[in-house]
């Protein structure tokens, strides 16, 4: 199945949203995005100033987005940067661009909720 | 959401913003640690027993509002309970968040964690602080 694809025009179109939803979600307020290297695949990792991941995660279920909220068992990393949980999305080529506005308006209702 | 709004109330948010006891206790007979590997969320329970009765009981530690909160609750609905007491009431508290306890079964602040059932996998965030105290009170420590 995946095979049958035009591969090159996949990673593009992932890295449209990946680079989309970087730009979406470093403007919400009390942001904090986890790893910004140039060479990257469609995964964004981020916490939310005094919300703990599992409570946004939560919300977000609610609203019909998926993400995952935790230390991803990446606990080495996780020290290293002197935190415990974030919450990551991952982009897939079946996601579209309307799912990352689904994601930052969940995020509104997250602070909305939990404060 | 009516789910939403009832797993985060707003006595689970202040206790999370605030959470009661929320020291180390000094001169504590028992102590445990609970700490769920998947998450991360840790926290350390601290008492004094003076023979049968819960005196004194506090808790440190770090984890998502569901486990603060109820840590916090925990602690005050502890205080001045018997051994045998604080055992039935984890009881029926594990019994209520997993869906399963009738209602009118919790001191009514506890009830408030009722609405986790309806989120199962959060049942281990509300029950983190509650599986130490049970540890606590199996173990004498004078940590």
């Amino acid at each position: 199945y995946v095979m049958r694809w035009d591969w090159e025009a996949l990673v593009a179109y992932e890295q449209g949203l990946i680079a989309e939803a970087t730009r979406q979600i470093g403007q919400v307020p009390g942001v904090r995005i986890m790893g910004e290297g140039a060479d990257r695949v469609s995964v964004l990792s981020f916490m939310l100033e005094g919300i703990h991941p599992h409570d946004a995660g939560t919300v977000l279920d609610t609203l019909g987005v998926a993400v995952r909220a935790g230390h991803h068992c990446a606990q080495p990393l996780m020290r290293r940067f002197g935190i415990t949980a974030t919450l990551r999305a991952s982009f897939g080529a079946y996601n579209t661009h309307d799912e990352v506005g689904a994601l930052v308006a969940g995020l509104a209702r997250v602070r909305k909720v939990l404060g | 959401m009516s789910e939403l709004d009832d797993l985060y109330q707003s006595v689970i948010l202040d206790h999370n913003r605030a959470p009661r006891n929320f020291r180390k206790l000094e001169g504590a007979t028992n102590h445990a640690e609970g700490r769920n590997p998947l998450c991360g969320d840790q926290f350390d329970v601290w008492l004094k027993l003076d023979g049968d009765v819960i005196s004194e009981v506090a808790f440190l530690g770090q984890g998502c509002a569901i486990s603060k909160a109820s840590a916090s609750m925990m602690t005050q609905a502890v205080k001045g309970k018997t051994v045998g007491e604080a055992r039935a009431l984890f009881d029926k508290f594990h019994e209520v968040v997993t869906g399963t306890g009738r209602p009118g079964a919790l001191p009514s602040k506890l009830e408030v964690f009722r609405g986790v059932s309806a989120f199962p996998i959060r049942v281990k965030c509300a029950t983190l602080s509650w599986h130490a105290l049970k540890s606590a009170l199996e173990t004498m420590d004078t940590k």
